[in-house]
């Protein structure tokens, strides 16, 4: 079972696949960030004066990272950064649902959707559990790359 | 971790920050932003309007609340910033002008509870709050008067229908300051301050009208209304509207 979830072919699927959601989400993000702006202010947790200059630099990051990623370039590198950036979405929606207020996640689409409170919420679980996979997925490639690390120097 | 992945991660985010900063500077107005931007309310979280199982009467101006008890005293502190900071963004002076800081007014929360007001009272400069809520029957009376309309919602959602005569004011694009200060300059006068203003976006909860009156709140203007239903309720109405990017 180790062997099969630490195996290259494996890691090197997941690595692309990952790149790819990152560089996708990104896209829209970096299409229209004033939108983008607006959905990082719903989520109440960015003061004000911060709340352009981290719409603005996030998308970017995350598409360098997804890149990379597909790229096979800074591997480790742009797992951090994935892995960081997905850590602070599942910390901030958490936050959000938590306290009951209901929000476009803004993750793959910056537009105004018009959801119901009730839909907004069920999306963002759905949204912490999607990103928590995605964290396993992270998880995977750190593991697949240890043992490469490890198959090197023995 | 190593060193080299840590210089390398940390290489990754400054390069994704300069991209950032190139792009933002290159962009179009409409897709613009300016790097530091001034949002009321911003770690506030808004309470949540449920809705009333029994219609209530039909309220025709809605007014957010004014209190001197001691939490609206903390509101006050909690306000007055924001209205300085649109001042400092739109470089007024507000040693030029008697400061709205003299006034105590519970903070302008979106969606704090309203009460209504004397519809005989009807459009009266009201300097002490930042906006006043107003419905359909109201804001087309204003309409019929020829008062100036601004549409908060994004300019390319505005090109796609607005409200005859409404000017795009998207507190969300990057020359939002500019205009700002282009309408203090048209209407410098202190009586021309006192006019009618309607501000308004889609509607729902939509705070982008609430946060362009507490922007022009902030520099003087005393006497702004917001239509809470929005450009949807307009159009429910069969209200006049265009198209395009003139008003």
């Amino acid at each position: 079972m180790k062997r099969l979830l630490t195996h290259p072919w494996l890691a090197i699927r997941v690595q692309i696949a990952l790149g790819a959601i990152f560089v996708i989400a990104a896209l829209p993000k970096i299409a229209d960030p004033p939108s983008f702006a607006h959905m990082i202010y719903n989520y109440r947790l960015v003061p004000s004066s911060l709340i352009n200059i981290s719409s603005l630099a996030m998308p970017w990051v995350e598409l360098l990272a997804g890149l990379a990623l597909i790229l096979g370039v800074w591997k480790a590198a742009a797992r951090n950064v994935v892995a960081i950036m997905l850590a602070v979405f599942i910390i901030a929606i958490s936050i959000n649902l938590f306290r009951d207020n209901a929000i476009d996640c803004g993750c793959f689409n910056v537009a105004d959707r018009g959801k119901t409170h009730e839909q907004r919420i069920f999306d963002m679980k759905v949204d912490v559990f999607r990103d928590l996979g995605m964290l396993l997925m992270v998880g995977q490639l750190w593991w697949a790359g240890k043992r490469e690390e490890d198959a090197t120097q023995d | 971790m190593k060193r080299n992945t840590l210089f390398q991660t940390a290489a990754l985010i400054v390069a994704g920050i300069i991209v950032a900063l190139v792009a933002n500077a290159f962009a179009s107005r409409d897709r613009k932003l300016a790097l530091v931007g001034t949002y009321p309310n911003a770690l506030k979280v808004p309470s949540r309007e449920v809705a009333p199982t029994v219609p209530p009467p039909i309220q025709p101006v809605t007014v957010i609340p004014t209190t001197t008890t001691a939490p609206a005293a903390t509101a006050t502190t909690a306000t007055q910033p924001t209205a300085t900071a649109a001042i400092t963004t739109v470089g007024l002076n507000p040693a030029a002008k008697t400061p709205a800081a003299t006034t105590t007014t519970s903070a302008p929360t979106p969606h704090s509870p309203p009460t209504t007001a004397p519809s005989e009272d009807h459009f009266l400069p009201h300097p002490d709050k930042p906006y006043v809520e107003i419905a359909f029957a109201d804001v087309k009376t204003l309409h019929g008067r020829n008062v100036l309309f601004l549409d908060a919602r994004r300019t390319s959602v505005y090109e796609q229908g607005h409200i005859a005569g409404a000017k795009p004011y998207s507190v969300w694009e990057s020359d939002i300051d500019d205009k700002v200060r282009k309408l203090f300059d048209e209407r410098s006068d202190p009586r021309d301050q006192s006019l009618p203003i309607v501000i308004y976006c889609s509607g729902g909860d939509c705070e982008d009208s609430h946060m362009l009156a507490q922007k022009l709140w902030g520099i003087q203007f005393n006497n702004l209304y917001v239509y809470k239903d929005g450009f949807p309720d307009w159009q429910q109405h069969g209200a006049p509207a265009h198209t395009g990017a003139n008003p």
